[in-house]
């Protein structure tokens, strides 16, 4: 694939079978610029799809937990003292009743022990023996709709069972992750904007470069009549054909890291790490990214082309 | 086809080197650019081909004032210009085809055309055998007729060749000048800066003569007379 560019790259245009007027294509920072511009669509797939795969996990988190919350008998009472399983269980089936008759919640459910085992076993493996350990009873609550109204109609009746009783709606943590994975998410754009900034610098000084090279080259051309257009074409051309060259082979490398970083965290257990299972729309946007790498390097260099030209009588 | 009324130039912020330059040249003459080394017939050449804007005054082209003129317009003016530069300014890359070609392209012209017409001229030029050939490895003489078929490909309104027969022989040179008088009795504006007094004394044709910064317009008659008085 890369000497059928090369073949082209020697000519101004797949109509016709003549050289470029300016010997852009021999020089040797033409490969340079491949290799940055490489790097940089690299960089910018790994940043694009770590901001997915982040996007995706906010999105799993805050949806799996939308209107719902748990209500805990805690197994301490408020004077530090315990709670008997007996005691707890009344207060549980209590917090039951309570919930039966409140129209605004959707449904119930009592966690068993083997439903708190598997949620903890995670931090304290499979052979843990429950009765060892002080348990707190745990109620599963879906909401038709989560409200402060209904909340503090909720909250009004976990009191007059017991003081003690707490209601966690996951809000405090889940905020805090969700900041911190939206630091992340802002960060990994701002990181993708950074690619993108450097590689039109890049490929601006690139194009200078070779401008000042081939400064009489070009000005012959501008003398001779050769409008900006024409000039500026055969610019535009040769870096967006170094573009190509650079950012396939930059979004080919950055898959094979991402297939392989799949691999491995699908190998890893406890759900909290974001996995790389992109959508549609992701998978559509990195296959976009190497046609955007083109896109910046052929207007980088028009504009940088023009901006020279025009300083020409 | 070309006027100039109180041109001056200046590079930078040394001092003048052109100032009130004033002539007008009609369609269809041909006149000889003459003066000492160093009396600005390069850079009067350069504002003729508009390679540079004069720092005062007023040049008129092609019945326009170059001074109004959008970059579009300007090229367009500068494809109906044909220049034999001094020092060639071949591309170096390009064979002698392509290099005489250029004009051609710019203009958009089919590639058919540039094939038969850049043939036929590289054949006049006596370069039929060096389409191919690459400038670096062709002599002076032969780079120099590379650039002069150059110059007059696209048939152009006006033609200016800067010092054209100096690198050639003067069985070439002849036939050189022969070649411009052919185009300038089919309607070409030529304007030929040389110190070849045989030359201009061979041609005869008004003469643009510059000398510390100024121009003053030679007629035949005016430099038969110089000749006749012993002034050259």
């Amino acid at each position: 694939m890369l000497g059928l560019f090369k073949k082209k790259d020697r000519r101004l245009g797949s109509s016709s079978k003549r050289q470029y007027d300016i010997p852009l294509n021999k020089n040797d920072g033409a490969d340079f610029l491949v290799l940055l511009i490489a790097l940089m669509t690299f960089l910018a797939v790994l940043a694009m799809s770590g901001s997915f795969a982040l996007s995706s996990m906010t999105k799993r988190w805050s949806s799996g937990l939308e209107n719902k919350l748990t209500i805990e008998i805690p197994a301490e009472k408020s004077d530090g003292s315990l709670r008997s399983s007996e005691q707890i269980k009344g207060f549980t089936d209590k917090v039951l009743k309570s919930l039966e008759g409140n129209p605004g919640i959707k449904s119930a459910v009592m966690l068993e022990k083997d439903d708190i085992q598997e949620l903890i076993s995670p931090w304290l493996g499979d052979d843990m023996v429950l009765d060892d350990i002080p348990l707190p009873g745990l109620v599963s609550v879906e909401l038709h709709v989560s409200t402060p109204e209904v909340l503090t109609g909720l909250a009004k009746d976990m009191a007059l069972i017991n003081d003690n009783i707490r209601i966690d709606t996951h809000e405090t943590w889940l905020l805090s992750l969700l900041r911190v994975t939206g630091a992340l998410q802002y960060s990994a754009s701002f990181i993708t904007l950074i690619i993108a900034l450097t590689t039109i610098i890049a490929v601006a000084g690139g194009v200078r470069a070779r401008m000042a090279i081939h400064r009489e080259d070009v000005e012959l051309l501008h003398l001779m009549g050769a409008s900006d257009g024409y000039i500026t074409k055969q610019f535009q051309r040769h870096a967006l054909i170094l573009a190509i060259k650079g950012a396939l082979a930059g979004t080919i490398a950055g898959i094979i890291i991402l297939l392989i970083i799949n691999g491995v965290s699908g190998d890893a257990e406890g759900g909290m790490l974001p996995d790389m299972n992109l959508n549609a729309v992701h998978i559509v946007a990195l296959i976009a990214l190497p046609g955007f790498a083109c896109l910046i390097a052929a207007l980088a260099s028009r504009f940088t082309v023009l901006r020279v030209l025009s300083a020409m009588p | 086809m070309i006027r100039f009324e109180h041109v001056g130039l200046r590079y930078g912020v040394g001092p003048e080197v052109l100032s009130d330059i004033d002539f007008t040249l009609e369609p269809g003459s041909f006149h000889f650019l003459t003066g000492p080394s160093g009396a600005g017939k390069t850079s009067l050449m350069r504002l003729m081909y508009l390679g540079r804007k004069p720092t005062r005054g007023l040049i008129t082209m092609f019945g326009k004032s170059i001074n109004q003129m959008e970059r579009e317009q300007l090229a367009s003016i500068r494809q109906r210009i044909g220049v034999v530069f001094q020092e060639f300014r071949l591309l170096p890359h390009l064979s002698a085809f392509d290099n005489v070609a250029l004009p051609l392209r710019i203009i958009g012209r089919p590639e058919k055309e540039v094939q038969n017409n850049v043939d036929e001229l590289l054949e006049w030029v006596g370069l039929g055998d060096y389409k191919r050939a690459l400038p670096p490895t062709l002599s002076g003489g032969q780079q120099q007729r590379v650039a002069i078929a150059r110059a007059v490909i696209a048939r152009p309104k006006l033609l200016l060749a800067d010092e054209p027969t100096g690198n050639l022989d003067d069985e070439i040179g002849v036939r050189l000048m022969n070649l411009f008088d052919q185009l300038n009795r089919m309607g070409t504006t030529i304007v030929v800066a040389t110190h070849s007094q045989h030359i201009m004394d061979q041609f005869g044709h008004p003469r643009l003569a510059l000398s510390e910064g100024g121009l003053k317009v030679e007629e035949k008659k005016h430099w038969i007379q110089k000749k006749i008085e012993g002034v050259f």
